[in-house]
Parts: structure tokens; sequence; C-alpha cells
């Protein structure tokens, strides 16, 4: 499920929180995704990565994170696991091992896409 | 669409997937010749859709062993026929009892009226194999009780409660048992009023094997359940005052009767089928599937002993992983759907030392096979590998 514009008692309430990364202020929830998906940056990517103990961005990292934000501009929405698959040619078992957090707290997060917020 | 590929489905504690071809069948044929609004007007197809939902509302109360077709209230899934419940019973400065293991349909608007100071609220804790202990129950019992509500089996765990041992407590203390039974309405017999449970809430899209959008209470005669909502009941128009009278006294508006006609068609086919049959079939499965998960190195099952009684229910995690990853990985890489995080149940999480990511359930259903438990074992197998 994506996330809906919310008002800001619910954004304070889902942890609001506004850093300066790679020279731009981008504003994050309470589990580290982005807002808005428009902030997100090559080099924002690069410093969260980092971050998560992530030194260098392979080919294959920026092939998944690309394909990802490709898909969430092009269909309003984040792929589905199959289409990750499908899309990227990349096993989801694969991604989670790629990435620091992954697939969730790694590369959705990274690409910038927002929370899934799924109900858990 | 998703669903057109071949997907193991193992979220049926959520939603029973897919329903049976004849229960869809009669739902569309029943629906297409009586889908008016029953009992809201004098002409014969009103009348006969009344009539049809009568008999239903009867056949719901043998299946569940209550005494009054009457009290067998629609509603549009448990968690609403909960409110109904809970909302239509709770007395200012009156305790409630319910326990750790229930889902927020409980939890949610118990919390709501003890945050708000109206109840005290005294939740019993569950042991380490997942049960209740019905002592725990009888010494939770004060004077100033006036119902104790709990879940017949754990949407997390699946274990069953001692609820026959339960309602004699109750019964013996003369204090109102409320039951939830949407995780074995359709896989094991209830008899409520044997046991001493005054009220049942259930849903039909699940092991009942009905549409979403139904679900309902029996109520014994002797619960008397107040409207919280009111509106158009077919009966006694001229009065401003909402109808007293059960069942429309807490059934405000037109029901659901495509949903209706579905569940009667879920508890035809179960009649067919045979409970017992349906829940040995699930519960050989279920246990097929959790010896092995138990078997495989990194791989943890909640609890980690388990005794009967209890419904094809599992919870598990592979260590080093996230429940939501493990999730996407066993549905992206091998089209195996089963749920994970908390399942609407924080509380159960929290003691299991799970919160707050949870865990990944897998729920079996009619449909499931043999084979699918071995593409899950080894899915399992090949993740837990590659860590």
């Amino acid at each position: 499920m994506e996330r809906t514009a919310q008002t800001a008692p619910a954004r304070q309430e889902l942890g609001e929180r506004v850093r300066h990364i790679a020279g731009r202020e981008i504003t994050f929830d309470g589990e580290g995704f982005l807002w808005d998906p428009h902030q997100w940056s090559e080099d924002a990517a690069v410093a969260l990565a980092g971050e998560a103990g992530l030194k260098d961005l392979s080919k294959t990292h920026w092939t998944i994170l690309r394909f990802l934000r490709e898909y969430y501009f092009q269909n309003g929405r984040s792929p589905l696991n199959r289409q990750i698959k499908e899309g990227t040619g990349i096993s989801l078992m694969e991604m989670e091992a790629l990435f620091p957090g992954g697939i969730k707290y790694g590369a959705r997060r990274l690409a910038g896409l927002p929370n899934p917020r799924n109900c858990i | 669409m998703a669903a057109l590929r071949k997907t193991i489905y193992l979220d049926n504690a959520a939603t029973t997937f897919p329903k049976p071809r004849e229960v869809l069948d009669e739902m569309i044929e029943v629906y297409s010749n009586l889908g008016v609004s029953p009992g809201r007007g004098s002409y014969d197809l009103s009348m006969e859709a009344e009539g049809r939902i009568m008999d239903i509302r009867r056949e719901v109360c043998q299946f569940f062993g209550g005494s009054d077709p009457e009290r067998v209230i629609f509603s549009y899934n448990a968690t609403d026929a909960l409110n109904t419940l809970i909302q239509g019973l709770i007395r200012p400065d009156f305790r409630v009892v319910s326990s750790r293991l229930e889902h927020n349909s409980v939890l949610r608007p118990l919390h709501y009226f003890s945050q708000q100071g109206i109840i005290r609220l005294d939740l019993i804790p569950f042991g380490s194999e997942g049960f209740i202990d019905p002592m725990a129950v009888a010494e939770a019992i004060q004077p100033d009780t006036s119902f104790v509500i709990l879940t017949h089996a754990s949407n997390v765990l699946g274990t069953v409660q001692p609820v026959e041992r339960i309602g004699a407590i109750c019964r013996k203390r003369g204090v109102p048992l409320l039951l939830d039974v949407t995780q074995t309405a359709g896989l094991l017999p209830i008899r409520m009023e044997d046991w001493g449970v005054s009220a049942v809430a259930f849903t039909g899209h699940k092991c009942l094997l009905g549409p979403t959008g139904i679900g309902g209470l029996v109520l014994s005669p002797d619960l008397d359940v107040r409207a919280t909502r009111f509106g158009g009941t077919g009966r006694d128009s001229l009065s401003l005052v909402h109808t007293q009278v059960y069942p429309q006294r807490l059934e405000a508006g037109t029901v659901n009767v495509a949903g209706i006609f579905g569940l009667s068609a879920g508890l035809r086919y179960i009649s067919r089928n045979g409970i017992e049959r349906i829940y040995a079939n699930e519960l050989g499965l279920a246990k097929r599937l959790r010896d092995g998960l138990n078997s495989i190195k990194g791989v943890r099952v909640y609890p980690a002993t388990l005794h009967d009684p209890w419904v094809p229910i599992m919870l598990c995690n592979v260590d080093g992983m996230d429940p939501e990853d493990l999730s996407s990985i066993l549905d992206g890489d091998f089209g195996i759907a089963a749920r994970a995080g908390l399942h609407c149940a924080p509380l159960v999480h929290d003691d299991l030392g799970t919160s707050p990511k949870g865990g990944v359930r897998f729920s079996l259903g009619p449909f499931n096979t043999d084979e699918d438990i071995d593409k899950v074992l080894e899915a399992m197998t090949s993740t837990t590998r590659a860590k």
C-alpha cells in the first residue's frame, strides 16, 4: 500500500525528521524513509548508503535503485515483488543480501521511495 | 493480475483464498434471484428474501450451538461484530477481563474505553506455549467485572484456548464470557450454549469460506446488548426510537444480502465436506510444515514447543532477516504468499519478543496440498542457506 498525503499531526506521529544531506534538505519519517521521493538525488543515495555501511554502490545496486524509481514514477506506486525480480533480473534473495538493511530498509529506502507501511 | 500466477497461498488466517467454486456459484445464483431489500416491503420478493435470510440465521445459530435464531446478528466482519458487542455492553466503572493474546479488534475498543477512564481493563497473560490458564481468568474476575472477552484461538500462534473450562468458571461466577471465534469457526465445532459462552463473534471470509464483508454475532438469550447505531430496520417506522427487537436492534440499515448468501453457501460446503475432515487435512499439513521448519537451521518457530489443540497457524523468523524481507523473498522468488509483521496482535509479539518487526505467519487453508508444503520447505531452506 502506498502512503497517501498525511496531515501535519499524522506526520508528526510518524516521526517526521528533517536532515541536510548532500546539500539538500530532506524530510524523513521515523523509519528513515523519505517523505517526498522528489527530494532524492543520487548523491543522497550515496550518502545514505555510506551511513548504512555500504561504502560503494555497485552497478547492480544502481540497477536496482533506478528500476525502483523509474517504476514508481511511471506507475505511481512501488513495484510488486515479482515485478522487481522481472524488472531487474535479480532475485529478491540476492537483493536482500546486497543492501545493508535488506530489501525494505535497504533498497527501497535508498531508492527514496515512500515507506510502504504495510499493515503489519 | 498477481492472482493468476500460481501462488502458494498461506495467508488463510487473514482471508481464505481461493473460495470454493460452488460457494461463489451459489452466491451469485441466489443473489441473482433474491437480491432485494429483505423485509422492507410487502411484495413477494422482499418477503422471500427475508424468509431466506431467516433460514440462514437458523443455520448460523445451529452451527454455533446457539438457541435463538433471532439473536443471530449480521455485521460486516468480526471487528464490526466485536465493536457492536463491546460498545453495547460497556458500563462505566466496570471491569473487563481479556487477554494479551487478543487481536486489535478486541484490544483497541477496550483500550479506547480504558483510556477514556470508562472501564478498568485486566489483561491476562498467556503461557510459554501460547495458552491462557483458566485459573488466571478466575483470579482476574472481580465483583465489578462486567464481562470476559477472549479469543478462541490466537491468530498468531494458532493455540486453541481452554474455553470449556473458562466458560464453566464464568458461568459459576455469573460473568458473561464472550468469544472471538474468528480463527476457529469452520475448523472446530463450536457449542456456545454447552460451553457457557454468552456470545460468539465471527467473520465469514476466513474458515467459513464466504466472501469478505460478512460476519456476525450469536447471542444467548440472557445477554442484553444495547444498540449503538440507529436507523432503518424495516419495522416500527413511525417511531423515531430504534427498535429494541432482535436482530434488528443491532442491525441498522440493509444487511449485506449477497454476503449472507455467500456465508450460507460456505456453511453448506463445510457441512458437505465435514468440519472434522477439513480440520484434520489442514492440521496434518500444518504439522508437516512445522516439523520441517523446526529442522531448518536458522529458522525459529514460535512458540518453541507446541501442544494441541491448535489451528493451522504458525509464526517463524529467519535469523538475521527482516520478516518483511523474508515475506518478499518467499513471494517474489518462490510464489509463496505469507504474512509478515505483527498480525494486528501487538501484545502477542511483545510477549514473544518479536516486536516491533514481528514474524512471518503461515496459515493453511482447505486447498493447500503436500506439494505446497514441500515447496515452502524448499524455499525456506534455500533462503536460510543464502544467509
